[in-house]
């Protein structure tokens, strides 16, 4: 992991003088509420339906056993002893006092933590695959080029006043983990044919009411003129992009009315215009930030672990979490391990700071003391030897963390949505806790199989469902809460919009529809096709079908 | 208003004129960027110096034709969440090359203040109550993560600039 | 706040140091407790209203005010009509052990 040097200490340690003079200001008056939502938001901090919210960064998902303890402790002292894991593997607290968020910053900053630019119009917290550096399928290691954009947009002169808020995704593996096509700026990691490293470069992707996959304007750019590139992609746009519609302002709307084409003759133009100036780092600090991730040395051991099989022959519950929770690790006889934090009925994303103490220690204990968080709003234990799957999947079941749901129609990503978003207009999380407990039987659910559920209370779609293979979008009708169903979308390297199937349903409605549409997939798949694959070789009229013909 | 010098460079009095105003021999004055573009010659020989005021807006291709008799540039802020004045500062250093002062007039917070001066401004015009905000804000940060336009480099260079210098030799 | 409104009104709004909903009340400070809310019903007094909730913005004591539309709780308390502004007086949905709901849980 990377670790701060002076520099960055000293760097995040005035942001917090900083910001605890900014919220002075705030309470004496001396700045309007105007001018202080730009500057908290730029610290993450919201103004909810209930309280403030505080949005902390986990940069590219990655986080120590010991920042994590430090995430509970927050939980505890300063909020209502739990934590919100988010589809931008950050993490949100539903209700801290603005008056405490300044304290609250700096007990992360001790841990070389923050909450710079998760929110506001800048440059956003890169994010990136949860399995980094331990993913069987990656060229290389994305996140030290994740750390070089997180230092490169960290108070940005030029641009932490963009027309609307700047994502960007990294991916190295040859599975998309990471939706890049689906973001402001979309990185893949490749090697060309001459052995180099570089990336191909996407841009003008994003969700919300105008959805739009990102499109490549760069075949191949060498990895040391990353940031360069950046700047010139980002000049284009503080330029051009539109500031009269905060709904027409995102990257996505320049693109297409310049035409990928001609963004990237712009941004070529300028790229060789500014090259030669010092933006990009010198090869020692890349080489300094690539040491920081440098794989854990772990023990060659077998993939065959008798214990293991015979507990999962034991032990069905086991033997389902060792299939759809773990995954190929690069060394021999290690896997990484997705923790649930889907439990059935529960609250998508949600954690205590018990658990969150708990992860921490096993973390210690199993996984090089080292955690991530992925954007399907799950945790994941990188580097965990298959030996001590049993002991671990015991101690996470105990603690309500043993789901073994990873990637199945249970494992929903939904955003907060109307029970606590200032923005939504209707709930989320009920709609997910009703399709999980609909959905609460395992064999049924590996039959199914691989099926992503995305929600969103909202046309800003953070809960990604243009991206779902089955989404759903909750609307205001007449101020009643209703429920589109969408079909066919993707967020991996297949990336697709999802289409709204039809008329949308009450909360009941909703999760009948989708239990309707399952069986249409179940009584059509061919063998071993999955869902998404169904339906696009199907077509939506056998589901409009299935759900709307009786009505 | 408040005048706030952030690089220390010497920062000039003017008189902003309109269509309308008689100018008097030798005044240093600061017109809109497109009664300059009409401006003759004569005008030129008139004025002792002369500025243009930009809005946050203004396509920094159409200074490049006057840039070489303008001794300042104003760029007027409308809001400060308008992020194009630092781009516009920007392509006045790097792409005209241009060596006058560059001031902000309009809504900027002192929250800004490195923005400001990275971006290449060299003073801000504020409010008095923001006068003292504006210049602690300018102390705030002593290093940055990037290299910009008005010659400072980024951390990344400065961690290694004993290797850099060596290589150098 | 140029939006049609019909019938009965109340204010809410959060408060600018800790976030906590809060209702304007009828003895023009606010209160927690929306039964203590003042509701108005016709234009002069949702003004009135209005003003003194601008006046307490303007004070840096509260912010995201919203004149809503009142209805009454099964007590014949003022109570919002519509659901955001329900799910602000009562705390999430699915976390019945937060928020006002649970009236003892949050210091006043």
């Amino acid at each position: 992991m990377y670790a701060y040097d002076q520099y960055d200490h000293a760097l995040v340690n005035a942001r917090v003088g900083e910001f605890r003079d900014q919220v002075n200001r705030r309470l004496s008056g001396e700045l309007t509420e105007e001018e202080f939502r730009p500057l908290r938001l730029m610290n993450g901090l919201y103004l909810q339906l209930h309280a403030y919210m505080l949005r902390v960064a986990i940069p590219y998902g990655t986080l120590s056993a010991n920042q994590m303890r430090r995430l509970a402790h927050i939980a505890r002292t300063y909020d209502k002893g739990y934590g919100h894991f988010t589809t931008r593997q950050n993490v949100q607290f539903n209700w801290p006092k603005l008056v405490d968020t300044p304290d609250i910053l700096q007990e992360l900053a001790d841990v070389e933590m923050h909450a710079i630019q998760t929110s506001g119009n800048c440059i956003r917290n890169v994010t990136t695959d949860q399995f980094a550096g331990a993913a069987g399928d990656e060229v290389a290691d994305p996140r030290p080029y994740a750390e070089l954009l997180r230092q490169w947009s960290t108070f940005h002169p030029e641009f932490s006043f963009l027309p609307r808020k700047f994502k960007i995704a990294i991916t190295a593996a040859k599975e998309d983990r990471a939706a890049v096509k689906w973001h402001d700026i979309g990185l893949i990691l490749k090697q060309n044919d001459a052995g180099e490293t570089g990336f191909e470069v996407i841009v003008g992707g994003g969700m919300g009411r105008t959805p739009v996959i990102g499109k490549t304007i760069r075949d191949f750019l060498p990895e040391a003129d990353l940031l360069s590139y950046m700047e010139a992609i980002l000049r284009v746009y503080n330029e051009q992009g539109r500031r009269d519609n905060k709904y027409k302002a995102r990257i996505k709307i320049l693109v297409e009315d310049l035409g990928a084409e001609e963004y990237a003759r712009q941004t070529e133009a300028e790229w060789q215009a500014i090259r030669n100036n010092p933006i990009d780092v010198p090869a020692e600090e890349a080489a300094r930030i690539r040491a920081f991730f440098a794989p854990p040395r772990l023990e060659v051991l077998s993939d065959d672990v008798a214990e293991v099989d015979d507990l999962a022959r034991q032990n069905f519950l086991f033997a389902a979490w060792v299939r759809n929770n773990t995954g190929k690790h690069k060394v021999p006889g290690h896997v990484h391990v997705t923790i649930s934090l889907k439990p059935h009925g529960g609250i998508p994303g949600d954690a205590t700071d018990a658990q969150m103490d708990l992860v921490a220690d096993l973390a210690d204990q199993y996984s090089q003391g080292e955690i991530r968080v992925s954007h399907a709003q799950n945790l994941i234990l990188p580097h965990v030897a298959k030996r001590d799957l049993p002991a671990l999947w015991k101690t996470l079941d105990a603690a309500g963390l043993g789901a073994a749901n990873q990637g199945l129609l249970t494992d929903i990503i939904a955003c907060p949505g109307l029970d606590y978003c200032a923005l939504a207009n209707a709930r989320s999380i009920p709609i997910a806790q009703a399709i999980t407990s609909r959905f609460d039987d395992m064999k049924r659910l590996m039959d199914i199989g691989p099926l992503k559920i995305k929600i969103s209370g909202c046309i800003n779609a953070c809960g990604h469902h243009h991206a779902g293979h089955i989404g759903i979008l909750g609307v205001d009708r007449r101020g009643e809460e209703n429920y589109q169903l969408l079909l066919g979308g993707s967020g991996a390297e297949d990336a697709s919009k999802a289409a709204i199937l039809g008329p949308g349903f009450g909360e009941e409605g909703i999760v009948d529809a989708v239990e309707k549409v399952v069986a249409v997939y179940l009584g059509e798949r061919e063998d071993g096709e999955e869902f998404l694959a169904t339906y696009r070789r199907l077509g939506p009229a056998p589901f409009k079908e299935a759900v709307y013909g009786a009505r | 208003m408040a005048l706030v010098n952030l690089t220390g460079k010497e920062t000039g009095t003017w008189v902003h004129i309109g269509t309308e105003t008689t100018i008097e021999d030798g005044a240093v004055v600061a017109a809109p960027l497109a009664q300059l573009v009409d401006a003759d010659e004569s005008f030129f020989k008139a004025v002792g110096a002369v500025g243009a005021v930009l809005a946050t807006d203004a396509d920094w291709r159409a200074v490049a034709p006057l840039a070489n008799k303008l001794s300042f540039v104003v760029i007027n802020f409308p809001s400060f969440s308008d992020g194009r004045g630092f781009s516009l500062a920007v392509r006045l250093r790097k792409d005209l090359g241009f060596r006058g002062e560059i001031r902000a007039t309009g809504h900027t917070i002192p929250d800004q203040a490195m923005h400001l001066l990275r971006s290449g401004f060299d003073s801000v015009e504020t409010p008095d109550a923001r006068e003292e905000a504006f210049k602690a804000a300018v102390k705030r940060y002593q290093v940055f993560y990037q290299s910009d336009f008005t010659g400072r480099t980024s951390l990344a260079h400065a961690r290694h600039a004993r290797a850099e210098e060596r290589k150098a030799s | 706040m140029a939006k049609k409104l019909s019938g009965p009104q109340m204010v809410i709004a959060n408060r600018l140091d800790d976030g906590r909903v809060v209702f304007l009340d009828r003895a023009g400070g606010w209160s927690v407790t929306p039964a203590n809310a003042a509701v108005a019903d016709d234009e002069d007094a949702i003004e009135a209203l209005a003003n003194v909730a601008a006046a307490s913005v303007a004070a840096n004591k509260v912010l995201s005010v919203e004149v809503i539309e009142a209805t009454t709780d099964e007590n014949g308390a003022p109570w919002p009509a519509h659901i955001k502004f329900a799910m602000q007086a009562k705390g999430p949905s699915v976390r019945a052990d937060l928020g006002y709901q649970v009236a003892l849980n949050w210091e006043n």
